[in-house]
């Protein structure tokens, strides 16, 4: 008998890459899913392709869809799936954890935040609650080529999914590990893949373009993105003394992935909630603050930090950000949106070279 | 008129005006009598307010303004648009250096406010907000934390200098009320930062009675989007008075019940 699995967000984690990792075959899916034209769209068709872009090619799964509930409808079924799979993005989990408290099954949180299971686990009162890292670029669309096809189509690359090993019953084509390996995974994942990946968008949203690949085809964008990419390996190497082969081969597998053509990754998803990504443990202003914890100047990653300062997109979540840089003197903005003191080195550098930097970015066009 | 454009200059001026009074906020340890004291915030609040008008009417001369130092000052053709100022509400708190004070700027149109800006400059909390664009502090969208009475603190800014013995009781008796079946009451010292938080999910209410409208006007319409019931009323029009209450939805009936306008 197939296992069922009920999988909040049916979005690119959701609805592209996780029916590569549990067979539709094997697996019956239930989503959850607040966008109503979504929703209501995966409930008509009962069904959607996910394309996965592989040896230049694109192969395709056609996932049958059970049932896709609004946030609140799914409380039943919430207690009688195997197991249950949040991929809603870490600031929305919040919104969810009160109807986790309705099961006991596992459940499998893809939110690229490590804290968040242990969150979930508080809230929910299930000692089942698991991170999981899908190593994988999604794009939450797909060329209109595709879209023909099927209006619900995805794109995914082939991507690797690590799972705590402690539910690797639930099986699928999931490489379970231990703990600690989880944790290798998730500081490459953290800071090879998203700290490089998100300042691609970034300077992806300067030169106007729309997908990442477009990004990385400019030179000196590139270069700024490899630049971030050896900063970060540093980091890896020096404070958390990862393997010198494994951060290498992470590092070039990455940069590959940001230049695939076929993938379509807007530059709107991965660069969505620039304030979230400039929070003070996180990929931008972390990872600078990590690197000079390190003794290492983060110039490439500055470069990012302030491509992020000017991203421009007013229906993004963050959209303020640009009314506080148009207003603000860079040293309050510093302090006002970004929260930097300016007894820290970090506000230091991001000020001797603010002009210097944004005139580097206009120069990318 | 371009509200995501007003909303910018605005924020801009505020914290100008605020890194004025961070400069100057020992300055009145030179004060050698109450009199020196008083003329040093008096200079101070000037300087700041000073500020705040060059920046606005650089991006737009056209604008009047009404300020809490210099009045009403004249804009050149335009009657639909209206700057208000405060460029420092919370003396007291200001010179005793308790962070509770702000920068208060609103953009009203046609007599209702439709841009606000408070800025805390001790803290550096900036509150913005425009109608159709939303509410902020500093980076975060805000919105106000409904519930009872009894589960939400509450905050009234009222002078205690009103000298008239009975109005003064009044006043103090309402407080009284509230704060008795509330969380609490807080006297707080800053119409504009009660508003504020408010609108943050700090306070669940906060009124005034006859409060000059630069205290206010930013904080009624912050309040308002961030999902707060706001009631005004217009007291004294030539001395630009309003009393207003601004409450959670589920607090308004017990409110209303306790605090006449």
């Amino acid at each position: 008998m197939n296992k069922k699995v009920l999988v909040y967000g049916a979005g690119a984690i959701g609805r592209g890459f996780l029916p590569w990792v549990f067979s539709p075959q094997k697996y019956e899916y239930y989503y959850v899913e607040i966008n109503n034209n979504l929703r209501n769209l995966l409930n008509k068709n009962k069904k959607f392709i996910s394309f996965k872009a592989r040896n230049n090619r694109y192969e395709s799964v056609t996932v049958p869809v059970k049932y896709c509930f609004n946030l609140g409808e799914e409380k039943e079924k919430v207690r009688e799936v195997d197991f249950v799979i949040t991929a809603v993005g870490p600031r929305n989990v919040l919104s969810i954890a009160e109807n986790l408290k309705e099961t006991t099954v596992p459940i499998i949180c893809c939110e690229n935040d490590y804290s968040i299971p242990e969150l979930i686990s508080s809230i929910t009162n299930n000692p089942h609650v698991v991170f999981a890292i899908p190593d994988v670029i999604t794009s939450n669309s797909a060329p209109s080529e595709l879209k023909e096809k099927d209006p619900l189509a995805i794109v995914t690359e082939d991507g690797v999914c690590y799972i705590d090993k402690k539910v690797d019953w639930i099986g699928g084509e999931v490489t379970y590990v231990s703990k600690e390996e989880l944790r290798k995974q998730w500081l490459a994942k953290l800071y090879l893949h998203n700290t490089p990946h998100c300042i691609a968008a970034y300077l992806g949203n300067i030169l106007s373009v729309k997908y990442l690949h477009e990004a990385m085809q400019n030179k000196m964008s590139e270069e700024i993105v490899r630049g971030a990419m050896n900063e970060m390996k540093c980091v890896l190497l020096r404070k958390f003394h990862l393997e010198k082969g494994f951060v290498g081969w992470y590092a070039n597998k990455e940069l590959k992935r940001f230049k695939n053509t076929l993938l379509f990754d807007p530059i709107d998803r991965v660069a969505r909630e620039p304030f979230r990504k400039l929070a003070p443990s996180e990929r931008l202003i972390g990872a600078a603050q990590l690197c000079i914890s390190c003794g290492i100047v983060p110039k490439n990653i500055i470069l990012g930090i302030m491509a992020a300062f000017c991203y421009n997109n007013p229906s993004d979540a963050d959209a303020n950000i640009k009314y506080l840089i148009e207003a603000l003197e860079p040293k309050d903005f510093l302090k006002i949106a970004i929260r930097l003191h300016s007894s820290e080195a970090l506000y230091e550098l991001l000020l001797d070279e603010w002009k210097y930097n944004i005139n580097k970015l206009r120069r990318l066009k | 008129m371009n509200r995501k454009k007003m909303l910018t200059i605005a924020i801009s001026a505020a914290v100008a005006a605020g890194n004025i009074l961070n400069e100057h906020s020992n300055d009145f340890l030179k004060a050698s009598s109450k009199e020196s004291f008083r003329d040093i915030v008096t200079e101070v609040d000037k300087y700041a307010e000073n500020e705040i008008i060059k920046i606005l009417k650089m991006h737009d001369p056209n604008i009047p303004f009404l300020t809490e130092e210099s009045g009403f000052i004249e804009g050149i053709n335009e009657k639909d648009y209206q700057w208000i100022v405060d460029a420092l509400d919370g003396t007291v708190n200001y010179v005793n250096h308790i962070p509770f004070y702000a920068v208060s700027i609103a953009l009203m149109e046609k007599g209702r406010p439709v841009v606000g800006v408070i800025y805390n400059p001790m803290l550096g909390d900036l509150y913005y907000g425009a109608e159709g664009i939303g509410v902020y502090k500093n980076h975060a969208k805000i919105k106000i934390r409904d519930g009872k009475e009894e589960e939400t603190l509450f905050a009234v800014a009222f002078s205690g200098k009103n000298y008239d013995p009975l109005k003064r009781s009044k006043e103090f008796l309402m407080f009284g009320k509230v704060n008795d079946s509330t969380r609490g009451c807080l006297r707080t010292g800053s119409a504009a930062m009660n508003l504020a938080y408010l609108a943050e999910g700090k306070f669940g209410g906060c009124w005034g009675k006859a409060n000059k409208i630069w205290d206010v006007a930013a904080g009624i319409l912050l309040a308002k989007l961030a999902g707060a019931v706001v009631e005004y009323k217009t007291i004294n029009k030539e001395k630009n008075l309003i009393s207003y209450i601004a409450v959670v939805p589920s607090a308004l009936k017990f409110l209303k019940g306790k605090v006449r306008l």
